[in-house]
């Protein structure tokens, strides 16, 4: 049985919803005139500076006289098409890594029982709560070819083996190893929610549990496994941090660090830079095609009105090798790095003329932490910060969930085109986008610009794709029988979304609040041009620390932003599952 | 024993002043009417491409003359900064009261923004260090030879030092050409100051480029480069606190970069901007940046000189301004091919 099999599931596309005349046009109109505001307008502005050399608010629209010259000049130039072929390179080995390891650890921890699961699905979440920047840091500390904390430590062993993390393929490693847990939450949830009766099915008609895996669980879950990977290409091709760490060294360009380039240069280049994102654009539109492409004509309904438990596999005495590979890799992308963070951030100086060195306790103190808490920015940023994720969280979920529901429950027209401007942002890059969203907001009536909530609005709409995706791997999970059988009972729309969408999407909608929480925090290119002396963010402070060149400090921020980040999660953690309990007891 | 205590008293006092308190009618900062009605204003917004930490410390000594006057600030990287001062100024919306930039060319394309304005030691000023009376050199900074003294046992001494073949093989890094207008004095002086043929010299050598000066102190002071050109004040503030590097002034020129720094005409605390700029500008405030921060000086007569610098032997080397704009494009494109920088 596979996944086109699963398309023989009922498709009760025969049973009409309950909708009233006014109310869907209504209703479309509305989504339509947000994401108007929050994409379309900012991109246009971006259109408008990619296709000219003026500033729209500096010079008026007047000022514009489109040049596709300048857009083909940018096309031609060797070194976009070099840095176009390193991030292709760089963010396509890092998903295929990132799909292995993400797919690898949802199935120990949801379809084994090798021990300590949960401890294994919390940990292999950390690195998504690590800015791309520190871990760039964090990996170049460990592993520059000259002066590496690994390669000290090999030295000393008398090993002539040297790692070089500034090379292409340590950019794949970290590229893939940090985004994992994109594919991970992605297909985790999607294996927890999953039948298991097409598998027991698989296995009675005689396949092995190897088997069943391939040609069952996996294709199952596919829109899962694809959502996973789209996103974390996408997410990758926007990142600075990491390929300006590890990257730059050895003089390999992607294109986000080519567009930083442009943009920080003096005078800077918007305008090309506004044209190399356009690039990006069209690759990540490419993507999304052909993602819809492969799921469309099929149903990946897997949670129907029956009730069941995830299988878990007896692995016998295998279950102690994967408990031994998920340490492994939990020491790589958790413990290692955060021993170089920790290094970094006490001691005073990371100059090591042996690993003897390392073990000198005089060389460490809290002479940075000191420093930063010194900083009267410190306290203001990471307040600010979590107004701004909080605000992100609860406005860009709830704009999500509509969207998400629009476009995955229903068969209104124009739900294609609010797919298409839900999912556009993701493709343009942090550092223009930000220009972009200056460009377009700064002249709006009501003070907008210089508040709080510019920036989240510009996170909202900048991580719009993101949690949409997130929630529609949720939708689509949810078979209609459910909906329908509300129906019949006599429920509206929004009792029907009330009573049986949303609590069953709970998981889905948590964990993309959470995921918008997090990236919020995270966020750095928007918040640079939008972010004024008042409302300072801790992403901005973090980039003044690096830019200052003073990696000590900016680790022990980074460690001061990690531990608020790890504490807030635990308790939203904590929250979601006792209102999960309590809402079980009820029902 | 009483007129003793006295005395110390009245020098206690003296000194309380000093430190705390508004200089009263110190031609020094402004007449005693700009500092009242600075009080009045109670703050001001500033605005810099200057490192955060390094201007965090120019508030605080500002703040210990000035208690009264809060500064905000908000720093960007240069080119981020220009564009944010052009988009909110056309928008009606520019929150600066002063704005600092290290690069001259750019403020004075917007010298139309910004308000008439003279520092009461305005004579002080070497004039070509001015590319606009309206723009003032706040900041100085210059460039030295920094090297990591746990790694090179025979230190170099000059500019031509660093084409030397002992050195070769990635001991050396840079900040490459295009990254702004520091970056472009430096490699300006290289050519006009030190020959045609620096450059390729010292590309065969094989360097390390680094996209900023952080970075590349970052790197020398942790050992993946040895030696670099960096400016004095980015490594200063690290050998203060110990960190393994040392600096020379080289003998055959030192390029110093003069900030241009003004205030614009929308400023909504006028009277607190002019004062916190006297301040930075005057002996004191330029003072404190060159001991304190390792800042140079646009001066003629420099009220302090930093470690190791030799006023007797130590020349500053300013671009000539109009050569600083018009060889810019076509020489760093020149730069970037002989040492291979992909632009």
């Amino acid at each position: 049985m596979t996944a086109t099999n699963a398309a023989a599931l009922p498709v009760a596309d025969s049973v009409e919803r309950p909708t009233r005349g006014w109310a869907t046009p209504l209703w479309v109109g509305a989504l339509l005139i947000i994401l108007a505001f929050l994409v379309i307008y900012p991109l246009a502005m971006l259109f408008f500076g990619a296709l000219s050399d003026s500033n729209p608010v500096v010079d008026g629209f007047g000022a514009f006289r489109p040049s596709i010259a300048r857009f083909l000049e940018v096309l031609g130039n060797e070194n976009v098409h070099l840095a176009f072929f390193n991030a292709l390179l760089a963010c396509g080995g890092g998903t295929a890594l990132a799909v292995l390891i993400g797919l690898f650890f949802s199935w120990i921890v949801v379809r084994t029982d090798t021990p300590g699961r949960r401890f294994i699905a919390g940990a292999s979440m950390v690195p998504l709560f690590v800015p791309p920047l520190v871990a760039g840091v964090a990996w170049s500390i460990l592993g520059s070819p000259k002066t590496g904390l690994l390669n000290i430590a090999l030295k000393w062993l008398g090993i002539d083996f040297r790692f070089d993390f500034y090379s292409m393929s340590g950019l794949i490693l970290v590229f893939g190893i940090y985004y994992a847990p994109y594919v991970y939450m992605f297909t985790s949830s999607a294996l927890r929610n999953m039948d298991p009766s097409l598998e027991e099915a698989s296995e009675v008609a005689g396949a092995s549990a190897f088997t069943t895996l391939f040609t069952v669980t996996f294709p199952l879950i596919a829109p899962a496994i694809l959502a996973g990977m789209l996103l974390s290409f996408v997410v990758m091709l926007g990142i600075y941090g990491v390929p300006a760490a590890l990257g730059a060294p050895a003089n390999i360009n992607v294109l986000t660090t080519y567009i930083f380039k442009l943009t920080a240069w003096s005078p800077p280049l918007y305008n090309t830079a506004a044209a190399v994102a356009i690039l990006l654009m069209v690759v990540t539109a490419i993507m999304v095609w052909a993602q819809q492409k492969v799921l469309s004509g099929k149903s990946f309904a897997t949670v129907a009105g029956k009730a069941f438990r995830p299988r878990s596999l007896n692995l016998g005495s295998w279950r102690w090798f994967t408990f031994a590979l998920a340490l492994v890799y939990l020491f790589i992308v958790v413990v290692l790095p955060t021993i170089a963070l920790v290094i970094a951030a006490f001691r005073k100086f990371l100059f090591f003329k042996d690993f003897d060195a390392v073990f000198d306790t005089k060389a460490y103190s809290l002479v940075h932490f000191n420093a930063v808490f010194d900083n009267p920015l410190t306290m203001l940023s990471i307040w600010n910060t979590l107004k701004v994720g909080v605000i992100t969280a609860l406005v860009g979920g709830a704009l999500a969930f509509a969207i998400g529901y629009t476009v995955n429950r229903t068969h209104v027209p124009g739900r294609k085109l609010i797919d298409l401007l839900a999912t556009v942002p993701v493709a343009i890059p942090g550092l223009v986008v930000g220009v972009a969203y200056l460009w377009a907001w700064i002249g709006l009536p009501g003070g907008l610009y210089g508040t709080i909530w510019i920036l989240a609005l510009a996170f909202v709409a900048r991580f719009m794709p993101d949690t949409v995706k997130a929630l529609s791997t949720s939708f689509l999970q949810i078979h209609r029988e459910l909906e329908e059988a509300a129906w019949i009972c006599g429920r509206g729309l929004l009792g029907t979304i009330g009573t049986i969408v949303l609590p069953l999407a709970r998981p889905g909608v948590v964990a993309s609040m959470t995921l918008l929480f997090v990236l919020a925090i995270r966020e750095l290119g928007s918040s640079l041009f939008l972010y004024t002396s008042d409302t300072t963010v801790m992403a901005v402070l973090l980039l003044d620390y690096y830019e200052g060149g003073n990696t000590g400090k900016t680790a022990a921020f980074s460690l001061v932003q990690t531990v608020i980040l790890a504490v807030l999660l635990g308790l939203t953690n904590w929250l979601s599952r006792g209102s999960a309990q309590g809402s079980a007891r009820v029902g | 024993m009483k007129r003793r205590t006295i005395i110390t008293g009245a020098a206690g006092l003296a000194a309380a002043s000093f430190a705390g308190l508004p200089a009263r009618a110190d031609d020094a900062f402004g007449p005693k009417e700009l500092i009242d009605a600075a009080d009045k204003e109670g703050g001001l917004t500033y605005y810099t491409a200057n490192f955060a930490e390094t201007e965090q410390e120019v508030i605080k000594a500002f703040n210990k003359r000035f208690p009264k006057i809060k500064v905000a600030m908000v720093r960007a990287p240069g080119g981020q900064l220009i564009t944010r001062i052009k988009t909110e100024a056309a928008a009606g919306k520019l929150a600066a009261d002063v704005i600092n930039h290290s690069d001259r060319g750019l403020m004075l394309e917007l010298a139309d923004l910004f308000q008439d304005y003279t520092p009461p030691n305005a004579a002080d000023y070497r004039p070509d260090a001015l590319v606009s009376p309206k723009l003032w050199p706040g900041v100085t900074l210059g460039w030295a030879i920094a090297y990591n003294t746990q790694l090179v046992k025979n230190a170099p001494k000059t500019w031509m030092d660093l084409l030397k073949p002992e050195y070769k093989d990635k001991q050396i890094g840079q900040v490459v050409g295009p990254s702004g207008g520091t970056t472009w004095t430096r490699i300006m002086f290289e050519r006009q100051v030190l020959g045609e043929d620096y450059w390729k010299k010292q590309a065969a050598l094989g360097i390390a480029l680094y996209p900023s000066g952080a970075p590349t102190s970052d790197a020398l002071v942790r050992g993946e480069i040895s030696i670099a050109p960096l400016l004095y004040n980015i490594i200063y503030t690290k050998i203060v606190e110990g960190a393994p590097a040392e600096t020379v002034f080289a003998p055959e020129g030192v390029p110093i970069i003069p900030y241009a720094d003004g205030i614009p005409k929308t400023s909504k605390s006028p009277n607190a901007a002019k004062l916190f700029m006297n301040w930075r500008l005057s002996k004191e405030g330029q003072a404190f940046q060159i001991e304190k921060l390792g800042n140079i000086t646009s001066m003629k007569e420099p009220p302090a000189f930093p470690k190791g610098w030799d006023p007797k032997a130590v020349k500053v080397w300013v671009p000539k301004f109009d050569e600083f704009e018009k060889l810019r494009a076509a020489w760093l494109e020149d730069w970037n091919k002989t040492y291979g920088y992909r632009q």
